[in-house]
């Protein structure tokens, strides 16, 4: 017979706030099974703790159930706690009497307390059959994946570098940098976006320790912690880059023009292009979709020769190169080539993309002088459309008033309902640089609230405002074009009480930061899932930031929601150095969670095989017959196969037929 | 600021009425809480453009704090033009010219609606016109048409049936007009 | 084709000549028009809708089950009367529980609603069944040499989320502008364009405040467009621009005078209507645009 001790905590007030505890005490004092109940203020605290080791020591107890909190995190305490007691540490279960009890109960206390006691009951009938396991241990390689080539990635990516494991750098872009390689300057110091990055984008290319995987994506992913199994397609570059120099004589004679995606649209790049003039690798590549493959040289065909030269016929990017990479009779791949990696740990910052200004009709987008924040950051650019003068589109003319809208497609159900967070900043930097540049021009920030919460913020914006840049409480209803390619903007001044018009050369939209697109499946491939906003979810708001629910996968940067360049670099590297644990230590625990086939009574039906989504059954020949084997390293211990046996002989340790129904029955009496 | 304002002076936010936030979900304005405040509503309402002390924003605002007296004893609520230009540009999908509607119904609740409505609303039960003009017979037969449209006031079965539906309405049990004598 | 025609009450008592042009434009396109026997007001805005949602669904739900028993879409000229019932509509159509309130109501009457009659307004519904090319196949006079200046209003446009037929974008509307251009008339910009003239409930409760909207749409007209004629897509706007220029006149708040009608009317005149009967009733003078109108 077990004889089983129940600890009941107050947890302060959050539990005893709604829940009676002693009430719940006395009823799991007669409890069968039962030989000890107690309750305490807080039982995770030392005293608490003291209270269960106390009973084990004294030989009183052989089965601990604690009522309390979750056992997301309070499980490892108590399991801790029972093993130094001198128990194993699986003959612990805990039932979750705040957040599924007192918190959605706040208002009835009479309910909350009867459902306590029903948790708890069911907890009891559970520990009676709670059996002692042992915990397993793989090795882990050493090695680590980090999706995302932005700031955020190639901090996290160098950190584990620097700590002497190897690194895949996956990026999907031709070139790293991500979005900040777009920006001009950077608040909140205005230093160069360029200067600062292009160091880094070095060190990370030139690192021994970090392959990079430009132009490349995640294809799959298997494994888990420790030992994942990564294949990852990078996609035809139609240039050969062992040979390519970056030169850019191919893409100097391409004829052919494609909107420019690092310019925001705003001018043209060529067919064959290199991203930008700092990309890392600065290496070629043909955009297939867009190639005219001039002199009929569509990839993969020989050259024709001319009738009376006797020369191939070329098309004007292969005569362009001198080294030979860009040679059109290579084989046409549009598949890409899948490369297999090994790591341990993956670290995921795949960043964001900024909202298009085409959704918000009322500020007519049509026109090309309404333009967003990322744009103007290009046109601020001295690697940008116009080389960093500052013009409008339409005409080139020095824009003499500009107006920022804010929150366009942030905190908005029609959009996002979130606050994009850095866009009250670099709305400021960006009339900043405008007006220290050209202090003639005037400049209107329309805003809903000024957020400038972060070191040093608010004084920048103090500094802003004494520049003479115009601040106006009112987001912006109407964007009219008027003659001469000028635009009014109306508003309703809040702190004035009157509507207010403005005549403005360039209205700038700061647009809503998003996800990057298909951050859904890549979360997909990998188990992790994505919030309501579509960001990715961390596994704990405030503890665990840059964890996530499957072990051994991290997130880093606006992949996990906006934030700005030192925000995105504090949690890469807090990414980098949780995931690198795991690798240091060399070897991870695995919960002995998992199921078990009971091979002697296994008929060989094949039905689990099917179902496991980690691909951890097989069946296997034993004395001539079909029977279900395990792989202990790969079952998740989802449970998914015991429910499904029509035998019955899967047992999931932990949750056990036996376990689970008397469970039940617990809860329905 | 407007004079009507002005002469308002200070507003005393603990005379305020905090029934009034669930009524006016109750009678229609479902969104209202998620009103941000932002003001994009009003860069172009008409009644801001012409001078209305209250309009969508401010009215939001009012009907948070609970200033009912305030929206009751002004007219702009019955000046909004339903022209749903606040309702098309809302990033919150606040419908503000419901969450109006919603305000004048609280009002009709309370008797504090102004003549013409309810002069439209017995000219709708008794003619099934809410504008009728009862010599328009003569121009409508100088551009060449009958002196009776089509409508109710051709067909007394119809108008009746019309006031069937009307008695079953809300109206019915606001006794702000009267309701038993048949039409035209 | 057939189609039901909603005449409302303004077009109905006030400008009837505009419903004469309506009853003149439809046939001679080929359309038949359902006279909706028994229809009634909307509601209007200031009435029903003011009162209570259910009743305000209600009085248009009898509305719309006279042209769904008929099995026939609702054309309108008003503005007001496409918006209310629109909405009416929308609400049911998206609220099963205000539709089974209002069918709890109309029970009595022998009626249901069931949601299959579209709410259309003139202009759009001309526009998508049959398009500006046969219009202007089917006119016998044309706007050629004349400069004109729309308001296609407020009700036209917004909300879009309750309207069947539906400009691309709202903000820069297009449709009464090819319609126009269809009958050969120079459609000028002007940037208040979509402003509101401030017919409505704000004339009612503040006929000076809701001038001041008619007249800077009245200047922005003038200054941008310098139209010969102003051509309306609502009943609504219709009254408000042609009545208020003569008394912003003798407050010498503009000193000008455009003259005003509805695209209906402009229709019908280009069909071959009879101009006092389709257009007799207008107070600013039309009598010139209309004698180039069928010169033209
Ligand atoms: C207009 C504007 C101005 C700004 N100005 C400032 C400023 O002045 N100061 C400041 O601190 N912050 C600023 N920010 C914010 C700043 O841009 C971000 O904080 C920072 O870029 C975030 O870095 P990241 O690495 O998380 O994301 P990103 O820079 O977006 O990098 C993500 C990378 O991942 C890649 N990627 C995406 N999906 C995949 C995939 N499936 N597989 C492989 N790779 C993938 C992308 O190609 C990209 O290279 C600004 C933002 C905007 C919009
Ligand atoms: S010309 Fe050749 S070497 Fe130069 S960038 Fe192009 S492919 Fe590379
Ligand atoms: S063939 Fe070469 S030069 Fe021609 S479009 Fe393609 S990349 Fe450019
Ligand atoms: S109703 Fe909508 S637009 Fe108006 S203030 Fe509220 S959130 Fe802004
Ligand atoms: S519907 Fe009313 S509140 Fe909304 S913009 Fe029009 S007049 Fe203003």
């Amino acid at each position: 017979m077990p004889r089983i001790g129940v600890y009941i905590c107050h947890c302060g007030e959050n539990i005893a706030g709604a829940v009676n505890v002693e009430e719940v005490r006395k009823y799991a004092e007669n409890l069968p099974g039962v030989v000890v109940a107690r309750n305490y203020l807080f039982m995770c605290s030392d005293p608490g703790q003291e209270l269960i080791k106390q009973d084990i020591r004294n030989g009183l107890i052989d089965r601990v159930v604690v009522a309390a909190c979750t056992p997301r995190t309070h499980e490892p305490i108590f399991r801790k706690t029972v093993e130094d007691g001198g128990l194993n540490k699986y003959l612990l279960e805990m039932a979750n009497i705040r957040d599924q009890d007192s918190w959605p109960h706040w208002h009835d206390k009479e309910g909350a307390t009867e459902k306590a006691k029903k948790l708890v009951a069911s907890a009891v009938a559970k520990a009676a059959f709670l059996e002692p396991l042992e915990d397993r241990f793989v090795e882990v390689t050493r090695a680590s994946l980090v999706v995302g080539g932005g700031v955020a990635g190639m901090f996290a990516a160098l950190d584990l570098a620097n700590m002497g494991y190897k690194v895949y750098l996956v990026e999907k872009s031709p070139s790293l940098g991500g979005n900040m390689a777009k920006l001009d300057k950077t608040f909140p110091t205005n230093d160069c976006s360029a200067c600062i990055l292009t160091p880094i984008m070095v060190q990370v290319g030139t690192h021994p320790n970090i392959e990079l995987l430009t132009y490349s994506e995640v294809e799959s992913v298997e494994g888990s912690i420790g030992n994942f199994k990564v294949k990852v397609r990078k996609k035809q570059t139609y240039i050969d880059w062992d040979k390519c120099t970056g030169c850019g004589d191919c893409v100097n004679a391409c004829p052919a023009k494609v909107p420019n995606e690092f310019n925001e649209g705003m001018d043209n790049r060529k067919a064959i292009y290199i991203e930008f003039p700092q990309a890392v690798p600065k290496r070629a590549v043909v955009d297939i979709e867009h190639c005219l493959s001039c002199a009929k040289r569509t990839i993969g065909t020989q050259p024709r020769i001319h009738s009376k030269t006797g020369e191939p016929i070329l098309a004007p990017c292969e005569k362009a190169c001198k080294t030979g990479a860009c040679d059109r009779s290579r084989e046409y791949n549009p598949e890409g080539e899948i490369v297999e990696l090994n790591v341990g740990t993956i670290i995921v910052a795949t960043g964001y993309k900024v909202m298009d200004k085409a959704p918000f009709k009322e500020y007519s987008p049509q026109s090309p002088n309404v333009i967003t924040a990322m744009q103007l950051e290009r046109i601020l650019s001295a690697t940008g459309p116009t080389e960093g003068h500052f013009h409008r589109p339409s005409d080139g003319e020095k824009p003499e008033t500009i107006a920022f809208i804010s929150c366009v497609g942030s905190r908005d159900k029609r959009y996002h309902t979130y606050c994009s967070k850095v866009c009250c900043m670099y709305m400021l930097k960006e009339a900043r640089l405008i007006k220290e540049k050209y202090p003639e021009t005037n400049i209107y920030i329309f805003f809903i609230d000024v957020r400038t919460g972060g070191k040093d913020f608010e004084e920048y914006y103090n500094y802003c405002r004494n520049l003479g840049i115009k601040m106006l409480r009112g987001r912006v209803g109407a964007v009219d074009e008027l003659p001469g390619d000028r635009l009014r903007v109306r508003a309703y001044d809040v702190d004035l009480g009157a509507p207010v018009e403005l005549e403005a050369d360039l209205v700038v939209l700061a647009t809503a930061i998003e996800p990057a697109p298909d951050l859904d499946e890549l979360g997909r491939k990998l188990g992790i899932t994505c919030g309501s906003e579509g960001f990715l979810k961390e596994m704990h708001t405030k503890l665990y930031p840059v964890e996530t629910p499957v072990k051994g996968i991290y997130i880093a940067g606006c992949a996990q929601g906006p934030k700005d360049i030192p925000e995105s670099v504090s949690q890469a590297r807090a990414a980098s150095s949780a995931a690198a644990v795991p690798l240091t230590l060399g070897k991870v625990i695995v919960e002995p969670l998992i199921s078990e086939v009971n091979q002697r009574k296994c008929t060989g039906c094949g039905t689990c095989v099917q179902l496991c989504p980690y691909s951890a059954i097989s069946l296997v020949e034993d004395k001539g017959r079909s029977r279900s084997k395990i792989d202990e390293a790969m079952c998740a211990g989802c449970g998914v196969c015991a429910a499904a046996c029509p035998s019955g002989v899967i047992t999931l340790h932990g949750f056990t037929n036996a376990q689970i129904h008397a469970q039940i029955k617990a809860l329905a009496c | 600021m407007s004079s009507e304002q002005a002469a308002r002076g200070v507003i005393n936010l603990s005379e305020s009425d905090s029934s009034l936030v669930n009524e006016i979900k109750e009678l229609g304005g479902e969104e209202l809480m998620e009103c941000i405040q932002c003001a994009k509503c009003a860069a172009a309402c008409p009644m801001v453009l012409a001078g209305f002390p209250f309009f969508n924003k401010r009215i939001i605002q009012a009907i948070f704090l609970g200033l009912r007296d305030a929206l009751l004893d002004d007219s702009s609520i019955w000046a909004c033009q339903s022209c749903n230009r606040c309702t098309e540009v809302c990033p919150r999908e606040v419908n503000p010219f419901e969450i109006i509607q919603a305000m004048r119904r609280v009002a009709i609740r309370e008797f504090a609606l102004p003549t013409l409505s309810i002069e439209g609303l017995k000219s709708l039960y008794d003619t099934g016109h809410a504008v009728y003009l009862a010599g328009a017979g003569n121009t409508r037969v100088k551009v060449g048409l009958p002196e009776k449209p089509p409508s109710t006031v051709a067909n007394p079965d119809a108008l009746k049936e019309l006031q069937a539906v009307i008695r079953k309405t809300a109206l019915a049990d606001l006794g702000i007009i009267p309701m038993d004598e048949p039409g035209v | 084709m057939k189609v039901g025609f909603f005449v409302g009450c303004n077009t109905a008592f006030n400008r009837p000549d505009l419903e004469q042009a309506v009853r003149y434009a439809f046939p001679a396109l080929g359309i038949e028009l359902d006279n909706l026997e028994g229809q009634s007001c909307c509601p209007s805005w200031g009435t029903m809708p003011s009162v209570d949602v259910v009743g305000w669904c209600a009085v248009g739900a009898r509305n719309h089950t006279i042209a769904e028993e008929k099995g026939l879409d609702i054309v309108t000229v008003c503005g007001s009367c496409y918006g209310s019932l629109a909405e009416s509509k929308y609400k049911m159509d998206t609220h099963p529980e205000i539709k089974a309130q209002v069918n709890e109501i109309l029970k009595d009457i022998g009626r249901e609603y069931k949601g299959t009659s579209n709410v259309r307004l003139t202009f759009y519904y001309l526009y998508h069944e049959l398009g500006p090319d046969k219009i202007k196949e089917a006119v016998k006079h044309k706007l050629d040499g004349l400069t004109v200046a729309l308001q296609p209003g407020c009700h036209t446009l917004w909300p879009s989320k309750v309207y069947y037929d539906k400009e691309e974008d709202t903000f820069h509307p297009r449709v009464l502008k090819e319609m126009c251009e269809a009958l050969g008339a120079t459609v000028g910009h002007y940037t208040r364009l979509i402003d509101c003239c401030g017919m409505g409930a704000m004339r009612s409760t503040d006929m000076e405040k809701s001038f001041k909207l008619v007249e800077k749409k009245l200047i922005s007209m003038k200054n941008e467009v310098n139209p010969d004629l102003i051509i309306t897509g609502c009943s609504s706007c219709l009254i408000q621009l042609d009545t208020a220029q003569d008394l912003l006149r003798s407050s010498k708040k503009i000193n000008f005078e455009i003259p005003v009608l509805h695209f209906m009317q402009v229709l019908a005149l280009c069909l071959g209507a009879d101009p006092e009967r389709v257009t007799g009733l207008a107070k600013t003078d039309v009598s010139r645009v209309v004698n180039r109108i069928l010169e033209g």
